[in-house]
């Protein structure tokens, strides 16, 4: 059972951009969802934790490696899958994971050979181990990216944003790729998109700004919201009219017309019908409580 | 719609700095050459001005190589804009016409283009205004503006040469959208003109060369070949001549293909690239059982390093070999080296045999070259690999060592360029294979590979990737790395800082000899390597703490994540390399600045200056002449050491007592004076100048002893090596070399004129006057300066006993004692004090002729020539005998020498012989006369003319010894020869004189006022000589000069002047041939002769009736260039060829002219197929290709 702690962690960036502003996490074995927006601080706390960036204060620890002064004992442990992830030209899949699999430190041919293979089988790609991994779909180069962060035995894995650009039977096919390994390792997921955090993280956190504003289980963080959340389906051209008398916490189009959800704690009436609060719907409460 | 998309592509680029910035760099490099005393280009020397319409032309035409860079981005610009921002979808679906975007496109990137090209026009207007007000050049270097060459170079270079540089790079352009395709197509531009440069080197390839240049520089070349200094400073390029054939043809030849690409374009987006594999699937294999999850043993993880640096080897090492970059720089490579192995090793016509020192010498530039190209390019590509790939996040996630990775990156680097000069080496075999060499030194190549190409490799390749990783920026990193490449050599250049040890991977050179192998330099080479190896190592372990690991940006930031993961071996590696590079540093400074110090050539300019004007006043100080020389020396070659003691007697020959001795000692020579009954009185510790005083004057007529002792022995290593002459095998020095400099050496003085002004010394003559009454000048000859006339000399002379030694005269004693050679030489016969000592490992072939010994001392790698050059001292020997006097010596000895130095020399009975010419020339299938056999003959004239007779120092001295010489040569040549043979060898010489007039630095003099110039002692004197033989006879010019000789053989002074050999040549000359005494001897004269038509009718008798009208100008040219043209009364060839090829001269008739336009009749037997005037070329005429016409019958 491994433990990540993250205490105050901090880091601004030279043009004056606050990432990361007292960052506190403490997490173990399992999914972790990281929900925020775009431009949240999320890649910055990944790639702080993934030893690709210094921070400016605070503390990162796994178990007892000090994550920000011991790059290289993390490395020996982590699994990392970028936002961005890319691959050589001229190169096959089986070629690249090769590669990687010697700097992760597999040095022994057989055992590497046998590595690859298994792994490549796991994420349904040893058909086309001996292709180009440049003339892969989108889909088939995130499926070799999720190999190599498999590769060794991390106890930490990090995947930023890895199902941005997969249609739903790719996607699909991820997640179970990374259940399957979530139950024995720490898995920090970070993502936009909230039906992924929802189909798969048994903990997760909200970040904005910079800021957690949420941590906790997606459970707690819709009971929370339970009778609270409304919804109604409006003109377009009632919108402002609606946003200055209630607290809207989203707007979205339902076949063609807007739907708004509304927080409140007692029945606004004037039509609204109660919903059931989603994940959706707790992402925009703590995001928009923030801006308010 | 055309103007529409002409005017947006110029005012958008207008709009942009990069036009400006590219102006600029043209402007800046074009100025500061302008404004430079030290950069000469473009054709300037003497007396042609820094901005004359030639120069400008000159800058124009190769800027313009550079400018295809810039044309480039603009043309690329043009068609590819649109795809590249995504763009052609929406631009092709309006309504445009196809044509108006294909030609606007073109043609407003034609015109910027050219643009850019106004930079060089700025920089000459601002140089001719800046550098004279600023005293960085003289005014007098500066001429009036030249408008008209500005606007003509602009319309004949500038524009044309863009037009089809363009043309080629929009069609590929459009037709390929790639960026990297056009660039190529720009160096196959580029790579054509160098492969006609190699074509117009063959002096019978000219007129093609000047053709297939698609530049237009060849053409202009040969245009401006024989241009004199004031026809270089008034001439603007003219639209005529070969220019205007070769603009026109290139501009046809681009319409073409624009054309032909505008056929092609269409706006209909191709698919793009098929998936290749689409079709393999099938065939790998069905899925194995699903695996169990392999179990890591824990030992074999996390010692990867080797694994580590190997994996990233390859991974690199193959992206790069798979490049197209590197795939079509290698090709490029290759095709250039067949080019210049094809068109090179030209002498006068013959080729030499592929060694293996040719093939280095070619490889290695051409490698280096590359390899640099390569290094800079893969540097930069290789540093930001894994980011242009987005691969780096996962990369520097790993646990692997950023400094493994680094190693690993630069390896694949050094390894590639490696590959590169390697696979140039294995086509230069078999380049000597299909030459039927078979001699293939493999070691030689693989060492010359090493020292001169690997090392240079990997101290570039690890500095350049620091540059990359310090700068983490790509392509302001490349900026970095090319001002480092370049702009590094000019700025030390500037600042006068000549040691090697600053200048990045620079190593003293070593040059390849069959005799001596790498040379004397090897060993300065071994350490600088070292510690240029070391210095690489320590920049790439360095760039390892600044290696961007994850995204940091700052260096701040990139030292913190390194510290972190870098541990104690690296900072033990640092220090461990850091101490050894500066204990080898200063091992290498030590030899080099401390043992071995070396001015630079500043300071070496000063110091001559100091001394001319310190000792000038001494210079007609009377000396008593040396009469009596007797050598001790030893050589040791091993040891590259070389002692000498010499016993010298001297007397005096003036007319009063004589009370002091001087001399010029080189501050560096090892030269010990032992002078009896005197005492040094003067001595100028840094020019070397001091002056002995005798305690009793030397009265006229005595004479006295003295000893001189010289020692060298070579001491550590040099920054450059200084001594070439004692080596280990080849060790060739003059006597001059040995003894201290007598009296005022007046060849120490500064002769360039524009150097002299700066340093305010007076105006100085190349050579006294001529003059008819000369009593104190004639009393000096031109190689011993006046210090000795006839001197009797004895050698004894040892070396190793593997060597043999050699000295003038016979040998009279060897004797072999303690493992050493030892040799008693003494001259036969009285000589000039001007020999040399040779030590070799040396074969030797003899023959005897009439009681000379003939000898060939020879490498025994070099026999193939051998039994030719003892015919040629043969044949040379029985004319000179026969026709101009007895051979004073009893032996002829032609001595090989390494290669350092590329010529042959004449000393009384021997001839020292490099080994670069003659021994390896492939004379296979050459049963005639060749150079070969004419540089024998003209040494061994030399034995005559030198040697029994020697001009005074004097204005047309070197006419009777060089002159005569290389008339001598011809004479043995064409025994055996056909006149047309003879002409075909004589072009050569032709060449020399009228290219060497064009780059006349001071002014031209006639033939017999020749001083010391190649070009008119060799060249001009050949070629009048020849004519005058032909014109006068043989037989008549031979006794003109026999008796000339056999007045003044072995006399004392007065020494003869060329007005002597007057006397005795004019009772030899016809009365109705006198004029050309003064035409071909005494003045400049050329001649412009044409033919300009050819009738030919048949008439009753069969016989065919041929009537010529021809051009016949004779003009006369003043020492400043000027013409003036003279009434033809001239004695003219006039002959038939029976064929095209100008094979065979049926007939010839000498005619007389006195009219400008002049109309001939003949009658032949049978039809010619050419008719010439001067057929012979004995007349010299700059335009020869208008001489004769083909004959055509009229019916």
């Amino acid at each position: 059972m491994s433990l990540l702690k993250i205490t105050n962690l901090n880091k601004t960036y030279p043009n004056g951009t606050q990432a990361l502003v007292d960052v506190n996490l403490e997490l173990s074995n399992g999914m972790f969802g990281l929900l925020g927006p775009n431009g949240a601080g999320k890649s910055s706390l990944m790639r702080t934790l993934a030893t690709l960036q210094e921070a400016d204060s605070g503390s990162a620890f796994l178990d007892d490696i000090d994550m920000l002064n011991n790059p290289q004992a993390v490395r020996q442990t982590l699994g990392y899958l970028p936002q961005e992830f890319g691959v050589y030209p001229r190169i096959t899949a089986a070629q690249l994971l090769d590669h990687l699999c010697i700097l992760k430190g597999v040095a022994n041919k057989n055992e590497r050979r046998e590595l690859v293979d298994y792994l490549l089988q796991k994420v349904n790609l040893y058909e086309e181990r001996n292709k180009s991994v440049k003339g892969f779909s989108g889909g088939m180069k995130q499926r070799v990216g999720i190999a190599q962060a498999l590769i060794g035995n991390p106890q930490l894995i990090i995947v930023d944003e890895p199902t941005a650009g997969l249609d739903p039977g790719e996607r699909n096919r991820f997640h179970n790729l990374l259940a399957e390994v979530g139950e024995e390792v720490i898995v920090i997921l970070s993502t936009h998109i909230v039906d992924d955090v929802k189909e798969l993280c048994t903990h997760m956190a909200i970040m904005n700004l910079g800021r957690i504003v949420y941590n906790g289980t997606p459970a707690d963080a819709l009971s929370e919201l339970n009778g609270k959340v409304w919804r109604k389906t409006i003109e377009r051209s009632e919108k402002e009219a609606y946003q200055s008398a209630y607290h809207v916490i989203s707007d979205k189009m339902v076949a063609g017309r807007p739907q708004i959800h509304v927080l409140s704690e007692v029945n606004p009436g004037n039509d609204f019908e109660e919903s059931e609060p989603d994940l959706e719907d707790v992402f925009f409460t703590h995001i928009h409580a923030l801006q308010a | 719609m055309f103007f529409e998309f002409f005017s947006k592509e110029v005012i958008t680029a207008l709009k942009k700095p990069m036009i400006y910035i590219f102006i600029f760099i043209v402007a800046l490099l074009v100025f500061g050459a302008v404004v430079s005393d030290n950069v000469i280009i473009g054709g300037v020397f003497g007396d042609v001005k820094k901005n004359a319409p030639v120069v400008v032309a000159n800058y124009v035409a190769i800027l313009n190589i550079f400018g295809l860079l810039f044309a480039t981005a603009f043309f690329n610009n043009a068609a590819l804009r649109d795809y590249q921002y995504g763009f052609q979808e929406i631009m092709f679906t309006t309504p445009i016409s196809k044509s108006d975007y294909f030609f606007g496109r073109f043609c407003g990137a034609w015109l910027l283009s050219t643009l850019v090209m106004l930079g060089i026009y700025l920089a000459f207007l601002a140089g001719a205004a800046i550098g004279p007000a600023m005293h960085w050049i003289g005014a007098e270097r500066v001429g009036p503006t030249p408008w008209l060459a500005f606007l003509n170079s602009y319309l004949l270079f500038v524009v044309p040469n863009m037009f089809f540089a363009g043309a080629i790079i929009f069609a590929l352009a459009t037709q390929f959208k790639s960026t990297i395709v056009s660039f190529v197509g720009t160096l196959f531009i580029i790579i054509g003109y160098i492969v006609s440069l190699n074509l117009a080197s063959d002096i019978d390839n000219q007129a093609t060369a000047a053709l297939v240049d698609v530049f237009g520089i060849a053409a202009y070349t040969l245009d401006t070949e024989y241009f004199t200094p004031l026809e270089r400073n008034t001439l603007a390029p003219a639209f005529s001549g070969y220019l205007l054939l070769n603009r026109m043809l290139w501009f046809a030849v681009g319409l073409v293909i624009l054309f032909f690409a505008a056929y092609r374009f269409s706006f209909t987006t191709k698919n793009s690239k098929q998936k290749k594999s689409a079709t393999k699937s099938a065939k790998t294999k069905a899925a194995p059982q699903p695996l169990a999850k392999p179990v890591l043993s824990a030992s074999a993880q996390h010692h990867t390093g080797w694994a580590t640096f190997w994996s990233f080897f390859k991974t690199n090492a193959l992206s790069i070999g798979k490049s197209t970059t590197f795939v079509i720089l290698l090709l490029f490579a290759i095709i250039l080296l067949v080019s210049n192995l094809w068109g090179g090793f030209e002498y006068f016509g013959l080729k030499s045999y592929p060694v293996t020192y040719k093939m280095i010498d070619e490889i290695s530039s051409l490698a280096s070259l590359f390899v640099l190209i390569v290094l800079v390019f893969f540097s930069g590509e290789l540093v930001w690999r894994d980011r242009d790939n987005h691969l780096n996040e996962v990369v520097d996630a790993t646990p692997h060592h950023s400094v493994i990775s680094l190693l690993a990156k630069t390896a694949s680097l050094v390894v590639l360029g490696s590959v590169l000069h390697l696979v140039l080496i294995l086509v230069g075999m078999l380049y000597q294979t299909f030459n039927g060499y078979t001699n293939y030194e493999v070691g030689v190549y693989l060492t010359d590979f090493l020292t001169d190409g690997f090392v240079l490799y990997l101290v570039w390749g690890t500095f350049l990737v620091f540059i990359q990783v310090l700068v983490n920026q790509k392509y302001l990193g490349y900026f970095v790395s090319v001002l480092f490449l370049f702009v590094l050599d000019i700025l030390f250049s500037i600042i006068q800082v000549e040691s090697k040890m600053f200048l990045i991977g620079e190593t003293p050179q070593t040059a390849y000899s069959d005799m001596n192998g790498f040379g004397p330099a090897s060993t300065a080479q071994w350490w600088f390597s070292n510690y240029w190896v070391l210095f690489g190592l320590l920049s790439l372990i360095i760039a390892g703490l600044c290696w961007p690991r994850g995204l940091n940006r700052s260096l701040k930031d990139r030292f913190a994540t390194s510290r972190k993961s870098l541990g104690k071996s690296y900072f033990g590696t640092l220090g461990f390399l850091g101490l050894a590079w500066l204990a080898v540093g200063a091992f290498v400074f030590y030899n080099t600045q401390v043992l071995n110090p070396y001015k630079t050539s500043k300071e070496q300019e000063r110091l001559q200056v100091q001394y001319e004007k310190d000792y000038k006043k001494y210079e007609n100080v009377p000396l008593p002449m040396v009469t009596d020389l007797t050598y001790y020396i030893d050589i040791y070659p091993a040891e590259r050491t070389v002692r000498a003691k010499v016993d010298l007697l001297l007397r005096n020959n003036a007319d009063r007592p004589i009370d002091s001795l001087h001399f010029t000692l080189d501050s560096d020579d090892p030269i010990q004076l032992d002078i009896p009954n005197s005492k040094r009185v003067f001595f100028d510790e840094k020019l070397g100048y001091c002056i002995y005083q005798l305690n009793t004057s030397l009265q006229p007529g005595d004479s006295l002893r003295m000893v001189t002792h010289y020692a060298y022995a070579a001491k550590g290593f040099e920054n450059e090596v200084s001594n070439m002459s004692v080596l280990t095998n080849g060790t060739f020095f003059n006597n001059s070399d040995i003894l201290p400099g007598y009296g005022y050496q007046k060849g120490a003085e500064l002769s360039d004129k524009n150097k002299r002004r700066k340093y305010d010394l007076p105006e100085r003559a190349r050579m006294p006057e001529l003059q008819a009454e000369c009593s104190e000048l004639c009393r000096k000859n031109y190689i011993s300066e006046g210090h000795a006339d006839w001197v009797n000399v004895d050698t004894y002379i040892s070396t190793s006993a593997d060597q043999i030694a050699i000295a003038p005269g016979s040998l009279l004693k060897t004797t072999e004692k303690d493992g050493r050679r030892q040799y008693h030489y003494r001259l036969d016969h009285p000589s000039q004090n001007f020999y040399s000592f040779m030590s070799a490992d040396y074969e030797v072939a003899t023959r005897k002729w009439k009681g000379i010994d003939l000898e060939v001392y020879y490498d025994r790698k070099h026999a193939v020539n051998v039994d030719r050059m003892l015919d040629a001292m043969q044949k040379s020997l029985a004319y000179y005998t026969t026709h101009f006097g007895p051979y004073y010596h009893r032996q002829a000895r032609i001595i090989e020498f390494p290669r350092y130095a590329t010529f042959a020399q004449a000393f009384p009975g021997t001839m020292p012989y490099s080994e670069a010419i003659g021994f390896i020339v492939d004379l296979e299938g050459e049963d005639k006369n060749n150079v070969i056999d004419a540089v024998i003959a003209h040494e061994m004239a030399h034995q005559y003319w030198a040697h029994q007779v020697i001009g005074a120092e004097m204005q047309g001295a070197t006419m009777l010894s060089e002159s005569f010489a290389e008339y001598s040569a011809l004479m043995v040549m064409k025994q055996e020869t056909t006149p047309l043979q003879m002409k075909d060898f004589l072009k050569y010489d032709l060449q020399r004189y009228l290219r060497g007039r064009s780059s006349e630095s001071d002014k031209e003099l006639p033939l017999m006022k020749v001083e010391n110039q190649g070009h008119i002692h060799y060249g001009k004197g050949a070629v009048i000589l020849y004519a005058l033989q032909n014109y006068i006879g043989e037989d008549s010019l031979n006794l003109a000069l026999k008796n000339f000789l056999e007045a003044y053989r072995y006399q004392d002074p007065p020494y003869p002047t060329s007005l002597d050999f007057m006397r005795y040549l004019r009772p030899q000359v016809p009365d109705s041939l006198q004029y050309l005494i003064k035409d071909w001897l005494e003045d400049i004269t050329l001649y412009d002769l044409r033919l300009k038509e050819v009738a030919c009718t048949k008439n009753s008798n069969g016989k065919y009736e041929l009537t010529l009208d021809l051009i016949a100008k004779k003009t006369k040219a003043a020492p400043d260039g000027t013409i003036t043209e003279v009434p033809i009364a001239d004695w003219v060839d006039i002959g038939f060829y029976a064929d095209n090829e100008e094979e065979e001269l049926f007939f010839q008739q000498r005619v007389y002219l006195d009219q400008e336009n002049a109309q001939l009749k003949f009658v032949l037997d049978s039809l010619p197929a050419e008719a010439a005037v001067d057929p012979l070329r004995l007349l010299i005429d700059r335009i020869y290709d208008d001489n004769s016409k083909k004959v055509v019958l009229v019916e």
